[in-house]
């Protein structure tokens, strides 16, 4: 955890913009990821920490910039592409769908059909081996949810969570992407969610999050960068900052040279 | 609803044996309202009207709600997956007129007469999909303009043209209540399948419930929505082959309106008009509230204005109910 530097990198995001008309979001981020790090993403409210991941994972088009994974240039223009390349992404409040069971909202998108002519032709779904993958997932996981069968919408916000994040062991083959996996949850919940983050990398996978909360940083994170007003300020280790700095290089209070 | 707490604090039961039971309770208490209203509205007629009480008025009930109700199996999928068309009444006359001119003066066999008449409804519904996905001009202006160039359509086709006395192969379809019904339960049957067990169907809830999480999701949301649209031009023409063959003609002004006793019908029954949300057993049971009530008040001497009253007074009373559940939640 603390050598991450030695690892190799598994996502190069280099001069990355966006601009709205005129507006600037994001100015020439540059952003790299470690293989089997946690990645913290900090910025105010506006500070680009969103349109960042957005623009990393296709979800809108960059204005410029290059992405590298594993060192070889690759073309994220959708989701879809993301995907294809391992990366799987949570996005804040549009995890899950309300209104769909957890099976369904758990393979949204890559559903298994059925490998007879009826899942061929028709594109009939199995759901006998979409239940098994999902318990065992869950059990791996540790995360309890009685009935994989009902509506997202009869679950907490702690669980709702747990179930997208697993989401990003299930299909997420090298990279998980977290937009404040804790917004909505309470203290306990919260915990729970961020050691299920914790345990990602013992799936084999590099996490970049964004989040507000300091102490989630300084506890489970190996690396923060800072944003604010589009550009990145600051790129510490998590062992080398505490909380007053990083208040003070997301506020701009602490003025910094971005490290290497 | 009410078992939406048991379910955040239970512990997590591999087996699932008491979750399948709770899933059956979950959607039997929503279908089960709607079944209950059915009841209680057939009764009424039941005792209120010595004539109403017979077998074959059940049946004319059946045979009335037929027609409409495979329509309405398209309609149920266009507003599961948060779409709308308005367009299917007149999709419905053009595939009538159509099916007409193949028959009556192209003399086409009835399987390629009802064969291309599918298609002819299908690519309506296709093109309504597309057009809105390409444009980007939301549903409901697209299917208006739709219902009237539609329209249009059936009329020119039809002008000076004597569309009847079909065949008798293609007759029986629709002829008496038991082969319409028939057909009316296949659609039903095959739209519920496609809705609950195949990855197009099961992606209308994902795409009406929230369309940007699809789209994060990697669900292909344009090619899905010209599918639903599409099947809804396929189920209008379909209900439009049914009626052209029960009436033995074919004519532009069929299918006034059906779009909207359509919608009527599934929102009666439950569906969510703002998507995600019903079933087509919903969308039947719908339905046959509907025409129990049209015919129930015939029996009456009740006449169709007042019909009509009494559907628009239901419908109303049919979303409100289901704001009032839901906010009592």
């Amino acid at each position: 955890m603390t050598n991450t530097r030695q690892a190799q990198p598994v996502l190069e995001a280099q001069g990355i913009s966006k601009h709205y008309g005129g507006v600037v979001a994001l100015d020439d981020v540059n952003l790299t990821l470690y293989e089997g790090e946690v990645l913290a993403v900090v910025g105010d409210n506006g500070a680009g920490k969103s349109t960042l991941i957005k623009a990393l994972t296709g979800a809108i088009p960059r204005t410029s910039g290059v992405i590298r994974f594993d060192g070889q240039e690759v073309q994220i223009d959708s989701p879809s592409d993301a995907k294809a390349a391992g990366i799987e992404t949570v996005y804040q409040d549009l995890a899950l769908v309300n209104e769909i069971s957890i099976t369904k909202n758990v393979y949204l998108g890559r559903e298994i059909v059925r490998s007879d002519w009826l899942g061929r032709v028709f594109g009939v779904l199995d759901f006998k081996k979409m239940d098994a993958e999902i318990r065992d997932l869950f059990a791996k996981l540790d995360v309890r949810i009685a009935d994989i069968y009902r509506d997202a919408q009869a679950f907490s916000g702690g669980q709702r969570q747990a179930v997208a994040l697993s989401k990003t062991v299930l299909f997420g083959k090298r990279i998980a992407i977290l937009d404040e996996p804790t917004a909505a949850l309470g203290v306990r919940e919260s915990k729970m969610a961020m050691d299920l983050v914790r345990s990602l990398k013992d799936h084999g996978l590099s996490v970049i999050m964004i989040t507000h909360n300091m102490e989630h940083v300084l506890n489970y994170c190996d690396r923060v960068m800072v944003l604010r007003l589009g550009r990145l300020v600051a790129e510490r280790d998590v062992k080398d900052v505490d909380g007053d700095t990083l208040v003070g290089l997301i506020t701009g209070a602490t003025s910094a040279e971005v490290k290497a | 609803m009410s078992q939406v707490q048991n379910s955040s604090t239970s512990v997590s039961t591999p087996g699932n044996a008491a979750s399948s039971f709770d899933l059956f309770k979950h959607s039997f208490m929503q279908i089960w309202q709607v079944v209950a209203a059915l009841a209680i509205i057939y009764t009424f007629f039941f005792v209120m009207s010595p004539p109403f009480r017979s077998l074959d008025t059940l049946l004319s009930i059946f045979g009335q709600a037929s027609i409409l109700a495979i329509l309405a199996c398209g309609t149920t999928i266009v507003l599961i997956s948060g779409g709308l068309d308005l367009s299917v009444g007149s999709i419905f006359a053009v595939v009538g007129v159509a099916v007409g001119i193949f028959l009556a003066e192209w003399g086409l066999s009835p399987v390629a007469a009802v064969g291309l008449g599918l298609l002819i409804g299908a690519g309506l519904g296709a093109l309504n999909g597309a057009i809105q996905v390409v444009t980007k001009v939301p549903a409901f202006i697209v299917t208006l303009g739709g219902l009237t160039a539609y329209k249009g359509v059936a009329e020119i086709l039809a002008s000076g043209r004597d569309l009847s006395r079909f065949p008798d192969a293609f007759r029986f379809l629709g002829t008496g209540n038991v082969t319409p019904v028939i057909i009316m339960f296949g659609a039903a049957i095959l739209t519920g399948l496609f809705l609950t067990k195949t990855r197009l169907g099961s992606r209308a809830f994902a795409i009406g419930g929230n369309e940007e999480v699809a789209r994060l999701s990697g669900v292909p949301i344009a090619k899905s929505r010209i599918y639903y649209y599409m099947l809804g031009g396929l189920l209008a023409g379909l209900a439009a082959v049914i009626e052209v063959s029960k009436l033995n003609f074919a004519m532009p002004a069929r299918g006034q309106s059906y779009e909207l006793y359509a919608i009527a019908a599934v929102v009666i029954g439950g569906t969510s008009l703002f998507g995600g949300r019903g079933g087509v057993g919903k969308t039947l049971l719908g339905m046959l509230i509907m025409q129990t009530i049209i015919v129930g008040l015939s029996y009456m001497g009740i006449g169709t204005s007042y019909q009509r009253i009494a559907i628009g007074a239901i419908i109303i009373m049919a979303v409100y109910w289901d704001v009032w559940r839901r906010s009592a939640r």
